[in-house]
């Protein structure tokens, strides 16, 4: 059943990006087009997904609601991550983001802090001083 | 292996790394607004380089790559956020200003303050040196003849710098609107696949910049037609710039910095001065030569003034050409 | 006679002790950098390019540090492949199909092993193609033409479908979805936005080694939670720390099989390592999966991706040097970095700076040696990463892999892209449908379009250019011999499908 969802959803994409890409046109120079070869791939791409609709293989186990939970949670703490880097600069950010996820790897408190802090202070000296790729240090640098 | 051992040997491993590199970071920064590798890259860590180890700023320069949609991830970057960050500089070419004029930016260029120019790449026509043909003129009298007889290649896409270069001959030859864009354009990822392609036989003549490809010529694998400059290039004498024959085209592609464009007038002017005191070396000289570079110094107002009005004249070529409506 | 008097000096230049150190320090390194996720060997040679100007060597001392880093990060990309299932770089992609499976099953030292062996017999192999063929080989490259180079992306997706999972239909639609993924952002032939919707970030199109990590990296937590719910099972087994002497040289043959055809594709200025590596792994199983065990942890699949993808950057150095054309993203920095030593590669290397091209090549036979006899020990470092505890190790890989992307781009938003990509990856795992063919797909895609489109506006739209290269030709050929091959292989083993 759930490959017949995955399926519509696929054809439902193609069908999309086949639409979408009619309006690509080179005005000179160039007999295919921009238009063509996505095209082209969009629509292989649903027929496919039909054959996905017409011969599903059988559904995968679904997992319990706790691991669904912590799914959900690390992928909150990603999203996270990614929105307080700027703002926060870079080891401050780091240290919370990597604690949060040893803790939900299941971590003791103390051992998930002290390495949220070991990571956040050595990934940055490895980038921003050793590698020479500048990272954000505090939060004013973007402001 | 403890948990502590890891950690004491990551430590380690992080400060013996530190101690290889002795840096100290200056407050400066270049952003090149591509990947690593590229034209704009190099533009930066040279210049960067230059600029510490000529001790115009103390310790490293910062190179930031911020690739994205040919530099327009990097302008909009500064313009949003860094417009006043008097510590920036941000490399950019002919190319930058072809996507500016061409609507591509978020935003026209007077939106930012244009630094100055070091040096500059030239356009250059050229065919494999065995071709049947002897002078721009033949090649574009056979495509006047017929349009669709020698498929051209070059580095850009269709309506980009190497292809509207090409178009600006093939206009000046009296060729009409209609006629020039009929001619076959091939686009492939840089001078250099392109004239190998050219040697392979699969395309007839290759617009493109003279730096990446000189080897070629000094190789004798292939003959410039025409070089789009106003005096003979220095590396090249002997090869005829298109004014000599007869039609009036020159096509630089210059390498240069913008900053934002809230920067004070003090810090802007110091950028200024010390790109101008670094065009001034022999270090840049020789790396701007190595380069294939004609070095070229613009600065202030009458490096803005000279984007302002090469943008107004892309502007128009890419309209007449229907690239932009 | 000639190569070889030039080959000796190029050794008297590498062998002294300054540069054998620079040698040792570039290998390690870049062997730590092809490992960490999200840092493939571009970033790799592009960051270390400052550090050598720094240390104020000489070109040919800088040269030999930056090339050994450039072989280090290809032997260093295999490491997460096989230890995390996360592909260090893209060309290490092909590696997880076996390399992974046989780390869960205890084997992590051996697949190491075998991988350190063919990434010495590929880069080996080109190294020796480099040394004596170099000039020859360029010439011919360049008959390649556009139409040529479409029969070869052809023909990796025409078999893609036989190469991974159990459902060929799904694998299909897998690199269907790649191609797709590849067309967003800016196309290279008319500068038109296609499926950007409006915004700046996605004019790049998505960056491979994001997609990457994501795809692996970040689903492969998410993963975590559900595999150990569901099915119970812990980490890896660490087994032996290091291999036996005879394990390693399983898949032998599989590997000089794997380096030809590698090396082909890395002289092809248009084809890259990427290739090298699909077109060995998809070529061996053809010939030697007899019995179905490819994709569980076969010797021969981690030998032959190693052998190819190895083999196809050594390759990858005849355009770049002779012709100035480099053949993938890691080569162009290569190329960057010669220029910014004031090296001009192009038709007159050879000629103009002997010392410097034969210095280049024997730090390429010296760092490959250095890098075997380093890599064998390394081997019992990396097996005991698997004995780290969950709870350490997953989030250090998710932070590097993070930060990698980030250090590069400097952009949040690539970090979003990373995260969509893992959301996909879970569910294409979820689904079945192997995330190989969608990496392949996003790699290969532009490059495909790109050259279908060239053939058709050198011919102005004529669709028969494309049949009229007797090269084109002689690889359809091939493509439908090794299609029918492969069928006849699907038949004979399909009771035995069927059974499990």
């Amino acid at each position: 059943m759930i490959d017949r969802i995955a399926g519509a959803v696929i054809f439902m994409i193609s069908a999309a990006a086949f639409w979408v890409a009619r309006d690509y046109e080179a005005s000179f120079g160039d007999p295919l087009g921009p238009a063509i070869f996505p095209q082209m791939v969009a629509a292989a791409a649903a027929i496919l997904s039909i054959g996905l609709i017409l011969r599903p293989d059988p559904n995968p186990k679904a997992q319990p609601l706790h691991a669904f939970i912590r799914q959900a949670m690390t992928l909150g703490v990603l999203i996270g991550y990614v929105l307080l880097l700027e703002p926060l600069g870079f080891p401050l950010s780091t240290m919370i983001g990597t604690t949060c996820l040893a803790l939900l790897f299941g971590a003791e408190r103390i051992k998930a802090g002290l390495t949220g802090i070991a990571v956040g202070i050595s990934l940055y000296l490895i980038f921003d001083t050793v590698l020479g790729l500048p990272l954000p240090l505090a939060p004013a640098r973007f402001g | 292996m403890s948990y502590t051992r890891n950690l004491i040997a990551g430590a380690l491993l992080a400060s013996g790394l530190t101690a290889v590199t002795p840096l100290t970071a200056s407050a400066a920064e270049c952003i090149a607004p591509a990947d690593p590798g590229g034209g704009w890259d190099f533009t930066c860590r040279t210049v960067g380089r230059l600029l510490t180890e000529l001790k115009l700023q103390d310790g490293s320069v910062q190179v930031t790559n911020m690739p994205g949609g040919v530099g327009a991830v990097a302008f909009a970057n500064v313009a949003g956020k860094r417009a006043d960050d008097g510590d920036v500089l941000v490399a950019t070419s002919t190319v930058g200003v072809t996507q500016i004029a061409q609507g591509k930016y978020p935003g026209g260029v007077d939106v930012m303050r244009w630094v100055g120019m070091l040096g500059t790449d030239v356009g250059v026509i050229v065919v494999p040196a065995d071709s049947e043909y002897e002078n721009i003129g033949d090649l574009l009298d056979t495509l006047k003849a017929d349009p669709t007889a020698v498929p051209v290649a070059g580095s850009s896409g269709a309506g980009g710098w190497d292809h509207i270069r090409l178009l600006m001959l093939a206009d000046a030859a009296g060729m009409d609107g209609d006629a020039y864009k009929a001619i076959r354009w091939v686009q492939f990822d840089g001078g250099s696949p392109a004239v190998t392609q050219m040697l392979g036989g699969q395309v007839g003549a290759v617009s493109t910049d003279l730096g990446e490809i000189a080897g070629f010529v000094e190789s004798g694998d292939i003959k410039i037609l025409a070089a789009l400059s106003d005096e003979p290039i220095p590396a090249f004498p002997d090869a005829p710039t298109a004014k000599s024959q007869g039609f009036d085209v020159t096509g630089y592609n210059w390498r240069g910095f913008y900053t934002g464009g809230d920067v004070s007038d003090d810090a802007y002017q110091g950028w200024v001065d010390e790109l101008k005191t670094l065009f001034d070396t022999a270090e840049w000289k020789e790396a701007a030569e190595a380069n294939g570079l004609i070095t070229v110094w613009r600065g202030g107002d009458e490096f803005e003034a000279y984007v302002a009005d090469q943008a107004k004249q892309m502007e128009d070529i890419s309209r007449s050409i229907g690239v932009i409506k | 006679m000639d190569i070889l008097t030039s080959l000796l000096s190029g050794f008297a230049v590498a062998v002294t002790p300054l540069n054998l150190a620079l040698a040792v320090f570039g290998c390690f390194a870049g062997t730590l950098i092809g490992a960490l996720p999200g840092l493939g060997p571009v970033n790799g040679v592009a960051i270390l390019i400052p550090v050598a100007f720094a240390m104020n060597l000489e070109p040919s001392s800088a040269l030999i540090m930056l090339s050994c880093i450039y072989y280090g990060c290809m032997y260093g990309g295999r490491i997460s492949s096989i230890m995390l299932n996360i592909p260090g770089d893209e060309p290490a992609i092909m590696t997880t199909l076996d390399g992974y499976p046989m780390a869960r099953q205890g084997q992590a030292a051996k697949a190491l092993g075998i991988s350190a062996v063919a990434s010495f017999v590929g880069a080996t192999f080109a190294t020796l193609g480099l040394t004596f063929f170099a000039p020859l080989l360029a010439k011919a490259a360049i008959h390649f033409g556009p139409a040529d180079y479409f029969a070869l992306y052809v023909m990796a997706f025409a078999t893609i479908g036989g190469v991974t999972g159990v459902n060929p239909f799904k694998t299909l639609l897998a690199a269907m979805i790649g191609l797709l993924l590849a067309s967003v952002g800016l196309d290279p032939g008319t500068g038109t936005a296609r499926f950007t919707f409006g915004s700046f970030h996605l004019y790049d199109g998505f960056d491979p080694i994001v997609a990457i990590v994501g795809l692996f990296a970040v689903s492969e937590i998410i993963m975590y939670f559900e595999s150990h719910a569901v099915a119970g099972t812990g980490p890896a087994k660490l087994g032996r720390v290091l291999p036996k002497l005879r394990e390693v040289f399983e898949g032998f043959t599989a590997s000089i099989r794997g380096a030809v055809i590698g090396f082909i594709c890395g002289v092809l200025p248009g084809a890259g390592a990427s290739l090298g590596a699909f077109v060995s792994y998809s070529t061996e199983k053809q010939i030697s999966d007899k019995h179905g065990t490819f994709g569980t942890g076969d010797p021969r699949g981690i030998a032959a991706p190693e052998a190819g993808n190895n083999a196809a950057s050594g390759g990858a150095l005849i355009p770049m040097l002779t012709l100035g054309v480099p053949g993938s993203g890691t080569t162009a920095v290569m190329l960057a970095l010669l220029v910014s030593l004031n090296i001009q590669p192009g038709p007159l290397l050879f000629e103009r700076q002997p010392d410097l091209v034969w210095g280049l090549i024997a730090a390429l036979y010296l760092a490959n040696v250095v890098l075997l006899v380093l890599n064998i020990p390394m081997v019992g470092l990396f097996t005991r990463l698997l004995s780290l505890p969950q709870w350490l190790l997953m989030p250090i890989v998710v932070m590097v892999s993070f930060i990698g992307i980030y250090s590069i781009s400097h952009s949040t938003f690539d970090l979003f892209v990373m995260i969509g990509f893992g959301l996909l990856g879970y569910a294409l795992r979820k689904f079945d449908i192997s995330l190989v063919p969608v990496v392949l797909g996003l790699l290969l895609g532009a490059d495909m379009e790109n050259n279908l489109r060239r053939a058709l506006s050198i011919s102005g739209g004529d669709f028969s250019i494309l049949l009229q290269s007797p090269i084109a030709l002689v690889i359809y050929g091939f493509t439908a011999l090794m299609l029918a091959f492969s069928f006849g292989i699907a038949m004979r083993r399909r009771p035995a499908v069927l059974d499990k």
